[in-house]
């Protein structure tokens, strides 16, 4: 018997365990996902009637089919200005949530692109995406004269438009959630399917059982992490459906899903191997969760699940890139929002997991060896 | 088969400037039931774990039939089955299960497991439950299950560390009753650690002690008793603030009591009926309450006491905090 024989009889004990708790785990499965969405606010929520100023310096035919059409579905609420300068004034009150600018000669060259200003107010994130979708989606259909694009700006004052690209066509705050949800929830899965168990293992004694036994004790780490993947799996897929339920879209398509589905793959394998090198230090059961706790929560806000991190202080920005959640979020991002994941950025976010789930195995291998005597 | 099932050679282990394990050398023949016994922190747990190979020696050499154990772990450790102190059956799994998992890993062929996994099913009498999960087993079942689990890859040697702590005395006799069947019939070599003195006293065929670090004593139980030279014992309890008075009771009697933690002891010499009475003469005169005075055979308990100054159980010495400390902080 081998290394992978040993691992793999390890393994099928996990999941024996997993099958007998399934109820368990769906229940934490489907929690998991619902609780970080009800947290972060921007579900099941989506406000109708959102006011928004509209100022047009156009008033061709085109201009005001573009205004009708915003208001179908009664997702904004549309009052018209004369100046920019009133409603700007609006926007800072907070009274309205967002401006519209058509410029003069929206629609006098046909040659050219048909262009909308949006401000849009980022304190108000889910009527702004509200705004920010319906914009975008009447702009995509193109009015009469062809295709239109709208466009944000930044605004001087307290109120900052976001200019993210996840606001860009064709895509929702959903899906910009959405794709950081998943990652974090596969972060986490993992969190708990690996290093939790050794832990407990360690507790009951089953450690010093396996340890005792003659196999290998890489086994050991080996099924621990392979465990913790699936589980993290089993969360995040589930996550992801939720959201896919609730709104957000994948914008590659199949092939898109069928790349998420190997992101997140990919970070069960990374996160349960660092998992397991932080398990195999600690003894008590308390001081994992919250270690656990402290590494996983702001390696996810680091990488823009939540925010964009072009928001995040200055100062913490490059840590981003040291942080190889970023590059699965930042997948994400491609694959739901901007409609397709480069060959490229597939390649190397799989080579800078792969690399990180190496170094984290190395490290707890190094770390194991020295728990063998302490159990 | 080599003579021995356990060889240990001048094994010493060092925790820095403790010396939690002296020097010391044992060898366990194939086939017998060996106790061993100490006080907490005497070295007993170290010695388990190096023969276990959890923990390396700093000198010295286990050998597990032949094989050594630092060298050739895998090997070695398939010919020991273990029980440990905690019950380590998953709860979350059924008996048999529980016995699958254990049997692939302890590499017995997949022709064979579902043998195996009835044949300890059999020995642990727990078939009609084999789909039981063991979470809801009493204890006494879990502890059987552990160790058929520990038995089903039929190894030489079984080594447990006090199999029976928490028992009744029910399930108690029904793993000694197994301890016994397994080595007469299947002649495996056992190895013991235990608190139940008068448990190493009924099995075992050969008992070593071990304190401070060092074997002091080794030889079968009567070795044992005649060793430290006792014919009989007297022995009295009383309330613990009076302890010391009946203490001097005996020194008066001319005996040299010795004061456990809740009875005063001391070895008959001489005359016992004449010696027996002037101490119950002594005991009324002092108008202390004594609960019980007796006299008997020496048990393992009072050679245990004569040879290290404490009883076995509920003793926590220096040097067992200072054993944990250090451990702890590799």
């Amino acid at each position: 018997m081998s290394l992978l024989g040993d691992t793999y009889t390890l393994f099928t004990r996990e999941m024996l365990i997993f099958k007998k708790n399934i109820r368990v785990s769906v229940v934490r499965s489907l929690i998991f996902p619902i609780v970080f969405i009800l947290l972060l606010g921007s579900f099941g929520s989506s406000p109708k009637n959102v006011p928004v100023a509209l100022v047009n310096y156009d008033g061709s035919i085109a201009s005001l089919n573009f205004i009708n059409a915003l208001q179908l579905g009664n997702n904004i609420n549309v009052a018209s200005y004369t100046t920019q300068q009133q409603a700007m004034s609006l926007l800072a009150q907070g009274s309205v949530a967002a401006v519209i600018v058509i410029p003069p000669g929206f629609n006098s060259d046909p040659g050219s692109t048909p262009t909308v200003y949006v401000y849009l107010d980022n304190s108000q994130p889910q009527s702004a995406s509200v705004v920010s979708s319906v914009v975008s989606k009447v702009a995509s259909e193109g009015i009469n004269n062809g295709p239109t694009s709208p466009v944000s700006d930044p605004s001087p004052g307290s109120i900052s438009v976001v200019s993210d690209y996840a606001y860009g066509a064709g895509s929702n705050y959903e899906s910009f959630v959405v794709g950081g949800i998943i990652i974090m929830v596969a972060a986490f899965g993992s969190m708990f399917g690996s290093g939790f168990t050794v832990l407990s293992d360690r507790e009951l004694g089953n450690l010093k059982a396996f340890l005792t036994a003659p196999i290998n004790k890489y086994s050991v780490l080996l099924s621990k992490i392979a465990y913790g993947t699936v589980q993290s799996a089993f969360s995040a897929y589930t996550a992801l459906v939720i959201g896919l339920l609730i709104g957000a879209t994948i914008a590659a398509g199949l092939v898109g899903f069928l790349e998420l589905l190997w992101v997140i793959f990919l970070v069960g394998l990374g996160f349960g191997s660092l998992s397991v090198a932080l398990a195999s230090r600690t003894k008590q059961l308390q001081t994992y969760a919250l270690v656990a706790q402290t590494v996983t929560m702001p390696m996810s806000f680091l990488a823009g699940a939540f925010v964009p991190v072009t928001l995040l202080p200055g100062f913490l920005q490059p840590l981003a890139t040291f942080n190889p959640l970023t590059y699965a979020v930042n997948a994400t991002r491609d694959i739901m929002i901007k409609g397709s994941l480069p060959l490229s950025i597939l390649i190397s976010t799989t080579i800078i997991l792969i690399a990180f789930t190496c170094v984290m195995v190395a490290i707890a291998a190094l770390f194991f060896k020295n728990t063998s005597e302490q159990l | 088969m080599s003579e021995y099932a356990i060889q240990i050679e001048n094994l010493v282990k060092k925790f820095g400037d403790l010396t939690a394990v002296n020097n010391v050398s044992l060898n366990i023949k194939s086939g017998e039931i060996f106790g061993l016994l100490g006080p907490n922190g005497a070295g007993k747990s170290t010695t388990i774990n190096m023969i276990l190979g959890l923990l390396t020696p700093t000198s010295g050499r286990v050998l597990v039939d032949g094989v050594n154990m630092q060298q050739h772990p895998e090997k070695a450790r398939q010919e020991i089955g273990i029980v440990t102190q905690e019950t380590v059956v998953e709860p979350e799994l059924t008996a048999a299960q529980n016995l699958m998992i254990f049997g692939k890993l302890y590499h017995i062929p997949a022709s064979e497991l579902k043998k195996s996994v009835d044949f300890a099913l059999d020995l642990a009498d727990l078939n009609s439950f084999k789909d039981a999960y063991a979470g809801t087993f009493s204890g006494g079942m879990k502890r059987r299950l552990e160790t058929a689990k520990a038995l089903m890859h039929t190894p030489k040697v079984l080594l447990l560390d006090e199999p029976t702590t928490g028992l009744d005395i029910q399930n108690r006799t029904k793993i000694w009753g197994l301890l016994r069947k397994i080595n007469k019939e299947q002649n495996v070599t056992i190895l013991m650690t235990t608190q139940y003195l008068e448990e190493a006293d009924q099995l075992a065929n050969r008992i070593g002690i071990i304190d401070h670090g060092r074997l002091i004593a080794l030889g079968t139980p009567a070795e044992l008793r005649q060793k430290i030279g006792m014919s009989t014992l007297i022995e009295a309890s009383a309330d613990k603030d009076d302890l010391p008075k009946v203490a001097q009771a005996f020194k008066k009697a001319g005996l040299e009591p010795q004061v456990p933690s809740n009875k005063v002891v001391a070895p008959n010499t001489g005359k016992a009926v004449d010696k027996l009475e002037k101490l119950m003469r002594l005991l009324s005169e002092s108008k202390v309450v004594v609960h019980n005075i007796s006299m008997h055979e020496p048990t393992i308990d009072d050679v245990f006491l004569k040879l290290t100054g404490s009883e076995v159980r509920d003793q926590t010495g220096e040097d067992t905090s200072r054993t944990r400390v250090l451990m702890g902080r590799r």
